[in-house]
């Protein structure tokens, strides 16, 4: 089974994850903030990081870059996510393997970015 | 005497031809003159733009004082000049005693008895003339004009060119003076990157001195921000090969010696020799506040716009969640119910409540906001405030302490505001703070009240401290809240003449938020 890491503060948010993916095709792991989540893209190696942008504290976009200078994580597939349009972000697109989501999504959407990204 | 007369001749052309200081060139020639011509006084008057006189060189042999000396201006009228412009010839004075012309008698003063003015000719114009003075009567004669005719073309020539010269050099001085005085950088360079001018604004602007630029060519874009460096490089490529015509507002960074990032805008155009473009020349600006304001503008957008849609999108996927659940997809409706319950009342309340401190704060920076002022007891509004605020702060574990004592003056104000103020101090001390302590206090100053809200709780930075009452500053992007509620405060209380701040040690070591009203007076 495929695992994915989802690094989101907003615990209503994770909420929403866990419903969207729960009996489905992956194990899923959450991780509330910058240091919960690197420390366990240390412990192991994920399938797929999903990484929410504003957050208190380290910012997506920030974890983003420590992940892809991490040797292990330099092509695992991330989904950005954010409340701000895929505008806000055009930066990323340039780097590869990273797709955009923007919330609100639905289960729909949001299966369809990791299956395209898996 | 003949031949040494040609001599002379000779050698004043080669004097006048060798300098391009006049005065050198008068010195030496009125030296070489002496020898065959004999003279008391020698003058080189010039005529001014405006048709005066100018003593441009004065000689005076023997003799200390002479009225008409060096840098004095006089009119032409009535002296002898204005007979050599106006005839193109040589005047002869025999006599100055029994002479014509004004300056005659100021010249016989001094001694000086007969008198030759000889025209100096450019170009078909008298641009002024050379006066030689005797002490003897009857002294010049036409042998001395024939003589001096061998040399007065060339001297006008020579006052002419230095002439020009000075011009030159006075419009070059301006030229460069505005150049220098500009507060952007001016530059003109070759090709190759070679710097031929770099404005003194440069070293402002970047740290490092036009010098630096003249000596290393292509230093310029070595100085260019690594991100910017390609983009740069290619839009100069382009106008260097005329596959553009001029570059316009060009924005780059460049690095300043100290370490920062500085903003730049060039504006350049090609310099062209026939067709070939052989360099550039431009300016570029310093745009850097320019750019930290669009940037401040564009996190507050994104800001706002996070804070208004984060809580619509929840509101969305939890009417979505809860329609799944509907369809027995997962779990059981009434689980999900009270779930999908809690997160549309949270996520309506903090849109109502973005949108009210919105609306709140484009009120009150309109100064449309009438204030429906009051007198009344800040002790008795304070009681109430922690009486409705207990609950949240119980929730968090922490409590409320008031400590205002009593018979503080009663202040005119308008409650409603004011309430909202204390409120929002305290709601804010709550959020940053857990199982703590948020102790209210006041105390009465001579003409003023002061209501501090402390707490143990998360402290500011000096950055934070600075700019925490900034219409939607937060700590972090996300952080909760739309950063707008302690703007509202510090409108507040600036419409009531009071003043607010905030005081603390720092990070981790809590915070004091104090205002002061000033007392109702006698009104």
């Amino acid at each position: 089974m495929k695992e994915i890491l989802i690094i989101e503060d907003d615990l209503e948010m994770q909420e929403f994850y866990k419903d969207m993916l729960q009996g489905g095709q992956f194990t899923i792991t959450l991780a509330s903030n910058a240091d919960e989540g690197l420390k366990k893209t240390k412990e192991k190696k994920y399938d797929l990081v999903i990484l929410d942008i504003l957050m208190e504290g380290v910012t997506g976009d920030r974890i983003f870059a420590m992940l892809r200078k991490d040797s292990r994580y330099r092509e695992v597939p991330i989904i950005m996510a954010s409340a701000l349009d895929e505008k806000t972000y055009r930066c990323f697109q340039a780097l590869g393997n990273v797709s955009f989501l923007e919330k609100p999504f639905n289960k729909e959407k949001l299966l369809g970015e990791i299956a395209k990204r898996l | 005497m003949f031949t040494s007369k040609k001599e002379i001749v000779f050698n004043i052309n080669k004097i006048i031809f060798s300098s391009l200081d006049i005065r050198d060139v008068y010195q030496t020639m009125s030296n070489e003159l002496l020898k065959v011509i004999d003279f008391d006084r020698l003058s080189i008057t010039l005529i001014t733009e405006d048709n005066n006189l100018y003593e441009n060189f004065v000689l005076s042999k023997d003799y200390e004082y002479t009225a008409l000396k060096e840098g004095v201006f006089y009119p032409m009228e009535g002296s002898l000049m204005k007979r050599v412009v106006q005839f193109r010839e040589p005047v002869i004075v025999d006599d100055t005693s029994k002479g014509r012309f004004l300056t005659d008698a100021v010249l016989f003063k001094e001694g000086i008895r007969s008198r030759l003015g000889f025209p100096l000719e450019y170009k078909g114009n008298v641009i002024g003339s050379v006066n030689f003075g005797a002490k003897q009567k009857d002294y010049y004669s036409k042998k001395h004009i024939h003589f001096f005719s061998q040399i007065a073309p060339q001297l006008a020539m020579a006052i002419e060119n230095t002439r020009l010269f000075n011009k030159i050099k006075e419009a070059e001085k301006k030229y460069r003076d505005i150049i220098e005085s500009s507060p952007d950088i001016i530059f003109e360079c070759t090709s190759e990157g070679k710097f031929h001018l770099m404005s003194s604004a440069v070293e402002k602007i970047t740290g490092y001195p036009a010098e630096q630029f003249y000596h290393s060519p292509g230093y310029g874009l070595a100085l260019c921000h690594s991100d910017d460096q390609e983009r740069v490089q290619n839009e100069i490529y382009q106008l260097l090969h005329g596959l553009r015509g001029i570059l316009l507002d060009l924005e780059f960074r460049v690095i300043h010696k100290q370490g920062m990032v500085v903003w730049l805008s060039i504006e350049a155009l090609p310099i062209k020799e026939g067709n070939t473009i052989v360099g550039i020349e431009g300016f570029c600006r310093d745009i850097t506040e320019r750019k930290k304001l669009e940037e401040l503008k564009d996190n507050l957008i994104r800001d706002v716009t996070h804070e208004l849609k984060t809580p619509v999108a929840k509101i969305e996927m939890a009417v979505d969640m809860f329609e799944r659940s509907l369809k027995k997809e997962n779990g059981g409706v009434p689980e999900r119910g009270f779930q999908v319950h809690e997160i549309l009342r949270n996520n309506i309340g903090r849109l109502k409540n973005s949108i009210k401190n919105i609306l709140d704060i484009s009120k009150l920076e309109s100064g449309m906001e009438l204030l429906n002022v009051s007198l009344f007891s800040v002790v008795d509004m304070v009681k109430q405030i922690v009486c409705e605020m207990t609950d949240a702060a119980t929730a968090k574990g922490n409590v409320i302490v008031n400590l205002l004592p009593s018979g503080l003056p009663m202040i005119r104000a308008d409650r409603d505001k004011i309430y909202q103020l204390v409120a929002h101090l305290i709601d804010n001390a709550i959020k940053f703070t857990e199982q703590g302590k948020i102790n209210i206090l006041a105390r009465a100053l001579p003409d003023a009240l002061e209501v501090t809200v402390e707490d143990i709780g998360r402290g500011l930075d000096e950055e934070t401290k600075r700019r925490v009452f900034e219409k939607f500053y937060k700590e972090t992007p996300s952080a909760y809240g739309s950063g707008i509620g302690l703007a509202i405060c510090k409108n507040i209380v600036q419409i009531h003449k009071g003043k607010i701040w905030v005081e603390s040690q720092g990070k981790g070591m809590g915070s004091q938020f104090k205002f002061t009203l000033p007392v109702a007076g006698d009104r």
